[in-house]
This record gives structure tokens, C-alpha cells and sequence, in this order.
């Protein structure tokens, strides 16, 4: 199996979560990387993702893992036949699937556009509670790993899986609270055993 | 030509419905470089849809072959089109974000009348003037278009400056040329690309009316198509660009043939596409395998009119399972019942298998030239149902000329011969039967190009009928009434016709082919307010009236159209040009007339 790192900026951020997985087979199809298939009744290509990012957020830290045997140079052959803003940062051949959608805990981003605020009056809340896009009361405090500010741009850190928060929900609520707007929202780094 | 700046509609982007409409990129989508003619290919529908279409991708690439820049444009949905105009940005081009009024030629696809208000919806938003009067002496992009609509352009010849009838390979090209050599839209440019076979300058034009009736064209009244002889040898895109989000044919395709032998008498592209013209196997597989290479696409779909028909399909099938990677499957649509092999089946997810039997009866068969048996259909369904397929989808046509209650008493009697079949072998799955029953609506150039379209009350009659006497299990789909009635108007409609459409489009009729977006109340009001009998435009016309079309030559001999009209009413089959030639009028350049069936 092949675990790779790859890019979802540059328009590619517009595109969604399962036409991404199509755009990945068709990648690898291009590169002549043979993935292997299930032995289902319907059979798909083995391509494992990590979890969905929202529309419209760009990222540098995106994983997903393939059955595959190719033993060349994946990071450039995939480059090579990548649609835009789909670039692989990195890569590594594991033995075990790596379950990225299960093992990473917790996403760092950076936004700009939020108006000034005292991070630490955030953190001090006990409870944040906000109404989800499917007009759900959620308490998000406990999805906050940290926030914080550097070089002028808002640095935060959310909890995936279970206690996930869209970081655009996040921005929308600070926004709400302190005005401005987050233009740009890109996800830096990923946290959890796997992540490389 | 200033690009228009994604960012500054970043926050539309991030509202409307599938933004990666919008955003380009696809991977292998031409990389067009702004230079000294500038076109871009207009598909009046969503970009799922026009990201499926061949036909903007062929004539895209007779323009970049030639050195010049082509790009294309979809329409796009309310949502995003209401953002822009509210951003003040103008309609833009999909791969260098120009706005449409840059460049120096649009070109539009006319693939079904329900997009004609799409097309005016597009030149609006990217503030070009919707009519040719409006923008005449001004400097605006050529508006021109092509498509299978195009051999009747008068319901837009208000709207477009040059239309290209027939193969679009090289024409449109060719009058970009001429466009350059004159320094933009001259008398002489004008006079010049008149001559030309395939094109049509409505300004050249004008049909004149009496007492409500056409009696003349009067200017440059001849049009023939243009016609690409060679289609081995005919350009075709080697990479296609692979859509960023799932369209409709999501998949690679080859044109195995154009044209078609059958000549069934209701069926516009059966006659306009003639003569029948083929790829070799040779040159099929090489652009599926290239296609295949440069999409990673997991599909290739063999498309033609009726690919049954393909002399050769079992050394191109063979070939292609040799050639390409061996998770890759092959679609083939349109074949026909009689061609219908088990085993050229796909193994992949057997379900559910579509035929167009199109009439219930025999007779009603033979009246439409449609020369399949029952047998044939019910041998197709036998052999699919013991490959594994357990459902069956039946396309008919209410309203048929010469149509009964007997011939729908035989669309009911099909689908009990069907279930009789299916349950006769004990078997895994329950028997799925959906039966859909479209509306007829008659053509220009075909046998039926003077028949009357059933009105609505007959029409809901017969469905009202099916409903009740379908066997039980068996599923009815319909189409709805207006918007075939619409479809029959705009098909054989006229330059008067033109206001029409516009008045429809101003009163928000857009998306006409969309059952969702439907605006039949937009459409009454624009036929009432214009003052315009829409009922008029779908009446029987009588065969020594002139009709609108009538200049153009699409090298059918309209009086093998009457002829054939003639043997319909006697219910006599004329067969396919297989079994030798028919005389339709195209003998000198049709190959299947010299005998060459399998000359590839």
C-alpha cells in the first residue's frame, strides 16, 4: 500500500469530497498506477481518503492511501498526470492501511479576514454554542484544540472524527462575533499517529 | 482581454451549488493561449451536460489545430448567474476566465429546441445585445451556431450572424480565417463566407410573407451542408478534458459512424447526418486508447446512431478488449433490438436494458419504418434476461401519425409477452418493466416534416388509456404536453418566431429543458403578447406549401421525403440502405450507394 500526502488548493478546493475520489482513480488510471480491486459484488478501486474537507477550503495537508504494488516514484508519476491544485507533497509504502478518516484527531488551520480579537476569551468559555448547518444546537468548545495568532493571521486548531468541526462554521461563528469575514481557509497541518 | 478575477467572486463560489462549474482547471482541458482570433465554444446547458458533448470538443479542436485560441462556456445555473450579475462580473470563458464580449467569435450548440432562451440567457450575461439588429456596426463577438437544430435556424436568425449547417470539422475555421484575412465583419466578409457549403448568413436572407403564408426567400437563398466525406480521416480530440464534477457522460467516447442506414421515418438525425460514414477498427482503437491514456477514464463508450449497424463491431469489440487496460468497459448505446447479442453485454452490474420499439404494433412499426419485429424484441429481451438482466426500460411515441387505440393495446400486449417470457424460467429477480411514452413531435427533413402534432387532449387521452391498460407491474412514464408542443413549434418555426423566443426569455423562461425550471405560463404570455399562434406552427402542412427550411439543403431530395410520407400511410417498410440504395437523393456522395458498406 502507498500513503500519500497531497494538495487541494489552486480551484481544486471547489471540488467535492466524492468527485475528488473519482479525480484520484482517474489520476492514478493516467499514471499507470494499478490499484488493486475489492472482491465485492461490486467491485471498486481500493483508495482509502481521509475525512471529507469542507467546499471551498484549501489545503496542504490532505491524506489518502492506495492498494497498490507500483513501486516507482509515485509522488512524480502521480504529479505528472494530477488535475490542478491535486499535488502529492509526500508519500510512504506501508503494509497496513493507515485509516487516515479514523486516525487523525485534530486539523490545524490558518484564516485571514477575522477582525482582532482576545483569543484567550474563546478559550476561557466554558460552552460555545452554535446552530450547525443542519440546524442543530451543538456545544463546539469542546471541538476547540487552540487558537491563536501569527504573524498577523488566525491560527486554530479543531478536533476531527466524533467531535469534528467544520473550520468554516468556526470562522462563520468568530465572524459573527467579532466581524470581518475569513477569506481564505487553508488546513495546515494534520495531528494523529499516522500523519507524516 | 482582462481575465476576470476569481477571487473577487470567491464568496459566490463558496454559496452556489457546484461551484467547480465555474472554476476550470479539468485536467487535460486545452490550454488556450488569447491570441489574434479568439472563439469560443457555447453550450447553451449546464456544465454537466455541455462537458459531455462531442461536438464542442471537435469543433474546439478544428480551431486550435489552426493556431487560434478556443476555449468554451457553459450556461450556468440561476444561482451563480443572479451572484455575477449582482457582482457586476460578465459571463466568462472556462479555462482563461475572459469575458464572452472579448472574444471575436461565440459559438453556440444547438442540440434541442428547449435551449434556445439558454442561449439568449448566456449572450445577456455577458452583456452582449441580444439581436443582430442591436449590435449591428457595433464591435461584439460573431455570434455563431451550429448543431443539429441549425437545419432549421429561422426561429434565431434574429438572434445569430452566421449559422454552419452540417459537419462542423473545418467550416467554422475556415470562416474564422476569411474573418482575419478581412479584418472583421465586412461586406466582403460576408459576401465571401455566403459562398461557402454549410454556411448560412440570415442577414443575407429574407422569407417573405403573404397574407400570413411564406411565398419566397428572397437574397442568398441556397444553403447546402457542409459535409465531411472523410471521417477516418477527420479530426478528433486525443484527450478529452475530464469534468471536475460528474457529468452526465461521464466517460470516453468514440464516433464509431455518423449517420445512419435505417432511415425510420420520424427520426431527424436518421436523415440529416446522411450518408452513413465509418472509422476503421484501426483508427477506433487507437483514439479509444489515447482517450483512455489521457483521461484515466474507466469507460469508453461506442457511439454512432445505431452501432449495431457497424459492419465490424465484433473485430472492433475484440480489438478494443485486446488493446485497452482490462478494467476498462465498453458502453455501447444504441443498438438496435435485432443487433442486441448476449454476449456483447457487459458483465458489469447487469440490470437494467433499454429498447426503442417506438410503436406498440406491427403496423405502426412499418408506418415509421422502424423494420423490427416482435420477435426480434422479444428474442433481444430473452437473450438479455438469460445474461442476467432483470429489468427492461421500453421508449414508445404517443401520437403517431396513423396512430389507434390498437397499436396501444399493443404496447400493453408487448409487456405481458415480456412478463409471460421472464416468468416462464424460474429466476433470481423480480421483473422490472418501465415503459416511457414520449410525445411525437415532427422534424424538418423527415417523411413527417408535414405532419400535425397530436393535440393535448389526445395525447392525454392515450396516456390516460395506457395508464389503465398497462399490465399490473409495469411503470409509465410521460412527458409532460407544453413543452413537446413547444419543441414541435420551435422545430419548424420561422423568422416570426424569433420575438417570440425573446419575449419568452424576458419573461424568465430559461432552462426550457428542464422539467424543474419549466415556465409554460412564460411562454403562453410570450406567444399572446407577440400576437403569435403557437397551435398554427404545429398544424399538418400541406405539401406544396414552401416551407421554412426549404432553402437549405441538407441533400435529401424532399421528394423522397414525400414519397416516403406516402409509403408510410400505405404501411410499407423501406428498410435500411443495407439492403441497397433507397434513392434518398445523396447517391453521389454516399458511399452505401456505390456498395460500399464495409469499405473500412
Amino acid at each position: 500500500m502507498i500513503a500519500f500526502k497531497y494538495t487541494k488548493t489552486d480551484g481544486a478546493e471547489f471540488i467535492s469530497h466524492l468527485d475528488l475520489l473519482r479525480h484520484i482513480d482517474r489520476t492514478l488510471r493516467r499514471a499507470g498506477i494499478e490499484v488493486e480491486y475489492s472482491q465485492g459484488f461490486h467491485k471498486h478501486p481500493r483508495i482509502f481518503m481521509g475525512n471529507p474537507l469542507a467546499l471551498g477550503v484549501r489545503s496542504v495537508s490532505e491524506y489518502c492511501t492506495v492498494d497498490t504494488r507500483f513501486d516507482g516514484n509515485f509522488k512524480e508519476a502521480f504529479n505528472a498526470c494530477a488535475p490542478g491544485g491535486v499535488r502529492c507533497l509526500d508519500f510512504k509504502v506501508t503494509a497496513d492501511n493507515p485509516n487516515f478518516a479514523e486516525s487523525i484527531k485534530a486539523c490545524r488551520y490558518e484564516a485571514e479576514g477575522i477582525k482582532d480579537f482576545d483569543v484567550d476569551e474563546i478559550l476561557s468559555k466554558e460552552s460555545i454554542i452554535i446552530t450547525d448547518m443542519r440546524g442543530r444546537t451543538v456545544d463546539i468548545r469542546p471541538r476547540i484544540c487552540s487558537v491563536e495568532r501569527r504573524d498577523g493571521k488566525l491560527v486554530f486548531t479543531l478536533y476531527c472524527g466524533e467531535k469534528n468541526l467544520r473550520p468554516d462554521l468556526f470562522c462563520e461563528y468568530l465572524s459573527s462575533l467579532y466581524g470581518g469575514e475569513a477569506a481564505y481557509i487553508l488546513k495546515t497541518d494534520s495531528f494523529g499517529g499516522t500523519v507524516f | 482581454m482582462k481575465p476576470v478575477n476569481l477571487g473577487s467572486i470567491r464568496k459566490l463560489l463558496l454559496k452556489c451549488e457546484k461551484p467547480s462549474r465555474y472554476t476550470g482547471g479539468e485536467f487535460g482541458a486545452p490550454a488556450p493561449v488569447w491570441g489574434d482570433f479568439n472563439f469560443c465554444a457555447c453550450f447553451p446547458d449546464l456544465y454537466e451536460v455541455g462537458m459531455s458533448n462531442l461536438g464542442i470538443k471537435i469543433v474546439a479542436k478544428s480551431f486550435a489545430d489552426r493556431g487560434m485560441c478556443a476555449d468554451f462556456c457553459f450556461a450556468p445555473a440561476k444561482d451563480f448567474a443572479d451572484g455575477i450579475k449582482e457582482a457586476g462580473v460578465p459571463l466568462y470563458s472556462l479555462a482563461l476566465k475572459a469575458p464572452l464580449a472579448d472574444f471575436d467569435m461565440l459559438g453556440f450548440s444547438l442540440q434541442y429546441e428547449l435551449c434556445y432562451t439558454n442561449m439568449l440567457y448566456m449572450l445577456d450575461l455577458a452583456g452582449i445585445p441580444l439581436t443582430r439588429e442591436e449590435r449591428r456596426g457595433k464591435k461584439y463577438p460573431l455570434i455563431v451556431a451550429g448543431g443539429p437544430c441549425a437545419v432549421n435556424p429561422e426561429p434565431l436568425a434574429d438572434f445569430v450572424d452566421i449559422f454552419f449547417i452540417g459537419d462542423g470539422e473545418s467550416v467554422d475555421a475556415d470562416v474564422a480565417g476569411i474573418y482575419t484575412k478581412h479584418g472583421g465583419a465586412t461586406r466582403e466578409f460576408y459576401k465571401e463566407i455566403s459562398a461557402l457549403d454549410g454556411v448560412y448568413v440570415p442577414a443575407l436572407m429574407t422569407p417573405v410573407h403573404e397574407d400570413g403564408k411564406l411565398v419566397r426567400f428572397d437574397g442568398e437563398n441556397k444553403v447546402k451542408k457542409a459535409l465531411v466525406s472523410d471521417l477516418d480521416g477527420a479530426i478528433y480530440p486525443d484527450k478529452f478534458a475530464v469534468p471536475n464534477c460528474e457529468s452526465v457522460h461521464d466517460r470516453a467516447v468514440i464516433e464509431v459512424m455518423r449517420g445512419c442506414y435505417r432511415g425510420c421515418r420520424f427520426c431527424q438525425a436518421g436523415f440529416i447526418y446522411r450518408p452513413v460514414r465509418k472509422r476503421s477498427v484501426n483508427t477506433l482503437a487507437k483514439q479509444a486508447c489515447a482517450l483512455i491514456k489521457n483521461t484515466g477514464y474507466g469507460e469508453v463508450s461506442l457511439n454512432s446512431l445505431s452501432t449495431g449497424d457497424y459492419g465490424r463491431l465484433p473485430e472492433l469489440i475484440s480489438a478494443l478488449k485486446k488493446q485497452l487496460p482490462p478494467e476498462v468497459t465498453l458502453a455501447l448505446p444504441s443498438l438496435r433490438v435485432d443487433s442486441f447479442e448476449g454476449d456483447f453485454a457487459q458483465d458489469a452490474r447487469k440490470t437494467s436494458l433499454t429498447f426503442a420499439p417506438e410503436a406498440g404494433t406491427q403496423r405502426l412499426r412499418d408506418v415509421i419504418n422502424k423494420d423490427i419485429t416482435e420477435d426480434e424484441i422479444l428474442n433481444a429481451a430473452k437473450s438479455a434476461f438469460n445474461a442476467g438482466y432483470s429489468a427492461v426500460k421500453l421508449y414508445f411515441m404517443i401520437g403517431l401519425p396513423t396512430e389507434t387505440y390498437a397499436d396501444l393495446d399493443g404496447i400493453c400486449e408487448i409487456c405481458r409477452k415480456i412478463q409471460v417470457l421472464y416468468s416462464s424460467e424460474k429466476r433470481k429477480k423480480a421483473l422490472r418493466i418501465s415503459v416511457s411514452s414520449a410525445t411525437f413531435v415532427p422534424k424538418p427533413f423527415t417523411p413527417f416534416q408535414w405532419e400535425k402534432q397530436a393535440t393535448e387532449e389526445e395525447v392525454k387521452e392515450k396516456q390516460d388509456y395506457l395508464l389503465k391498460h398497462l399490465p399490473r407491474g409495469v411503470k409509465l412514464s410521460w412527458s409532460a404536453y407544453y413543452p413537446s408542443f413547444l419543441e414541435a413549434a420551435l422545430a419548424r418555426g420561422d423568422r416570426r418566431l424569433g420575438k417570440v423566443i425573446l419575449s419568452a426569455y424576458k419573461n424568465g423562461c430559461i432552462f426550457d429543458g428542464w422539467d424543474n425550471f419549466f415556465n409554460a405560463d412564460g411562454w403562453k404570455k410570450a406567444f399572446d403578447d407577440c400576437g403569435i399562434c403557437g397551435v398554427e406552427y404545429v398544424r399538418e402542412r400541406s405539401t406544396d406549401e414552401l416551407l421554412p427550411w426549404d432553402f437549405i439543403d441538407v441533400f435529401v431530395d424532399k421528394k423522397f421525403l414525400a414519397a416516403e410520407r406516402g409509403r408510410a400511410y400505405e404501411a410499407k417498410v423501406t428498410g435500411s440502405c443495407l439492403d441497397g440504395c433507397k434513392g434518398c437523393g445523396m447517391q453521389k456522395v454516399c458511399p452505401a450507394a456505390r456498395g460500399e458498406y464495409d469499405s473500412l
